[in-house]
């Protein structure tokens, strides 16, 4: 942040009609309305910050500039948050209430998490437990393979390297949808669509991701060789050095893998729906899709919303305390090109 | 794994060595290659070898179909219409969000205050998960839901009825604004991870080129129009490479939103949720595998002609 410097011009009012069109512009238009008045509050602070850099002929239009990208952003920001603030307070209120617009809940209930906690079918415990298994086993298979191939890719020298590493790239162009039939054929021949084989399968399908591959052979890459060799003239063979030396230093590289398979398996949705059957191996999202095509619950929205709830905390907490690492991630993934 | 450390120094260079060392890099690649080779590479040839047959799920090939499974797709009215639905949808998504992530970027990248929770926030909603936010956005936008509700309450509803819109719209359960729906609900999701794909493509874009057109005497609106827009073209490629990729695989919001016929009338059938019911509801892997291998064609030449329409560029 920069120090706040004082105001070098009173603020402009913001102009109604070029906010308007802007905001029509790029689509925000729809929602920006509705926080109007939160919004209101805001052009004072937004002129009152830093200005300058430009020059005396720049001045004007720019804190005009800094006002309307404020109002811009705070609203956009608003429609980023409300439906989830609109989901916590859905599921506070009765059935009934839960039809109406109110933000206050009247009365304030809670028969939606009391459902929701004490009465679905699977338990809201089960789900969360199938969840965390499957989102965590594949989380370890990531950083495992992951960091073997990756520090292999980076520093191990051997014949027909690079060939295998554009392989690897390129099951980055196979989409998804393509693989459904025959890895499901594949698995029933495994026998892997029953019982615990539903889980097996879908660690399978996600235990390396080329993503994860990729992410640490760049970091690797990164890292000086004076330290492995140091290690190696000190007698370590290359699983060791890979162990004790090169792994503790890829830390970072290994969170952001960690927290991107993590946050990817714990919302997978189409691999859940063609290979988790049985309903006590459902994971969230999968039973909050069948949730919604059963009748009755379909509409029952304070327990449903309470569920979305559940369904979001883990990866929002995640994302609060380890942000750095979703950007980290979703940067290095965005390399590949 | 393999450790079988050596007691002595690994001498570097010498042929003992490099064998040696050749021999660990199998070691270390050997469990993540295969199952690249047999669930990627592997589960794409046979998705072909399927697509050939008349395939039963429990009794494996039944009758060998040459290309039939892929004349039959091409004339399959249903076929076409999850192809129409599936285009408009990645015609309309990817620029859309496009210019929001791309907006966004722009004024997150200068210097204002909460820049850093602007940030999050806006890239938050994609990393929630597909169906619970879908599941919410359902809530939302249902006939009584909150959307229709606020847009009363600010006395909008003549202007949507001119539109031609209800004061109570069913907008998942008509089949004119359904697809609309789920467009406006995806671009919600992803503006925020375009803004982060474009902002790595701002700040590779050097100051200088910004001093230059200010004292070639540009405005704020000119030198982004005439520098910084032209100069993100590494950017746009990227962006647009990676929206239509996923645009093209659209399924989680249309199961869920319109179930497996796409509800309503088809409005929410797009080519993945074709191939999902032509395998497990139509119980014909065979001819699912030929969808899939067309989805696979489609956008791999999406991805080249996207590659020729934006020149040579390296993705930044």
């Amino acid at each position: 942040m920069r120090e706040p410097e004082p105001p070098t011009r009173a603020p402009e009012p913001p102009a109604e009609p070029d906010i308007g069109t802007l905001a029509a512009d790029t689509g925000v238009a729809a929602a920006s309305g509705s926080e109007a008045a939160v919004v209101t509050a805001l052009p004072a602070r937004g002129a009152t910050g830093p200005v300058a850099e430009v020059g005396a002929v720049g001045d004007r239009t720019r804190g005009l500039r800094r006002t309307i990208a404020y109002i811009l952003i705070v609203s956009y920001a608003l429609l980023m948050f409300v439906p989830f603030i609109w989901t916590i307070i859905t599921s506070i209120k009765t059935r009934p209430d839960s039809l109406n617009l109110s933000i206050i809940p009247q009365p304030v209930s809670f028969e939606g998490w009391q459902y929701t906690l004490g009465q679905l079918e699977p338990s809201i415990v089960t789900l969360f437990a199938n969840s965390a298994i499957l989102a965590g086993a594949v989380t370890i298979t990531n950083l495992v393979l992951g960091s073997l191939g990756g520090y292999a890719f980076a520093r191990l020298r051997f014949p027909g390297r690079e060939i295998l590493f554009l392989i690897v790239l390129a099951t980055l162009m196979i989409p998804d949808p393509l693989r459904l039939v025959p890895l499901y054929v594949l698995f029933t021949e495994l026998g892997l669509t029953q019982g615990i084989g539903q889980y097996v399968s879908i660690v399978l399908v996600l235990a390396i991701s080329a993503t994860s591959i990729f992410l640490l052979r760049q970091y690797f890459l990164t890292i000086p060789r004076d330290l492995e060799e140091a290690a190696r003239m000190d007698g370590a063979g290359f699983f060791t050095t890979f162990l004790r030396v090169m792994l503790p230093l890829a830390t970072p590289a290994l969170a952001a893998v960690a927290i991107l398979q993590f946050q990817g398996t714990w919302n997978a949705f189409l691999w859940p729906v063609i290979l988790l059957r049985d309903q006590d191996h459902w994971t969230i999202p999968l039973a909050l899709y069948l949730f919604r095509e059963s009748g009755g619950f379909s509409t029952n929205w304070p327990p449903l919303m309470a569920v979305v709830v559940i369904a979001t905390i883990p990866i929002l907490v995640l994302y609060v305390f380890f942000q750095r690492y979703f950007v980290e991630g979703i940067a290095a993934s965005g390399v590949k090109g | 794994m393999t450790a079988a450390a050596p007691a002595r120094p690994a001498g570097r260079g010498g042929p003992a060595g490099g064998r040696r060392e050749a021999l660990a890099g199998y070691a270390f690649i050997a469990l993540p290659m295969a199952l690249f080779l047999i669930l990627n590479i592997g589960s794409t040839l046979y998705a072909v070898f399927i697509s050939l047959w008349d395939w039963n799920f429990r009794r494996g090939a039944e009758e060998f179909l040459a290309l039939a499974n892929y004349e039959r797709i091409l004339t399959d009215d249903l076929f076409w219409i999850a192809v129409r639905n599936t285009v408009f949808y990645a015609a309309v998504w990817v620029p859309l969000t496009m210019a929001i992530g791309l907006f966004l970027a722009v004024i997150v990248n200068q210097k204002i205050r909460g820049q850093t929770f602007f940030r999050a926030a806006f890239y938050f909603p994609a990393v929630a998960s597909s169906a619970a936010i879908t599941v919410l956005w359902i809530f939302l936008l249902q006939p009584d839901g909150l959307f229709n509700g606020i847009r009363g309450a600010l006395g909008l509803n003549p202007l949507f009825q001119a539109l031609g819109f209800d004061p109570n719209q069913n907008w998942f359960g008509d089949p004119g604004t359904a697809l609309n729906s789920v467009i406006a609900l995806n671009a919600w999701t992803t503006s925020g991870t375009f803004m982060l794909f474009y902002l790595a493509s701002l700040q590779s874009i050097s100051h200088d080129v910004y001093e230059a057109a200010a004292i070639d005497g540009a405005g704020p609106w000119q030198a982004f129009w005439r520098v910084t827009f032209p100069l993100l073209k590494p950017g746009h490629f990227f962006v647009a490479t990676v929206g239509v990729i996923g645009a093209l695989q659209l399924f989680d919001q249309a199961l869920i939103a319109g179930s497996t016929n796409g509800d309503p009338q088809y409005a929410l059938m797009t080519v993945v949720l074709y191939l999902y019911n032509a395998a497990f509801a139509q119980l014909d892997p065979g001819y699912a595998a030929a969808v899939g291998i067309v989805l696979f064609v489609v956008i791999f030449s999406a991805t080249l002609i996207q590659r020729r329409l934006f020149g040579n560029t390296q993705a930044a």
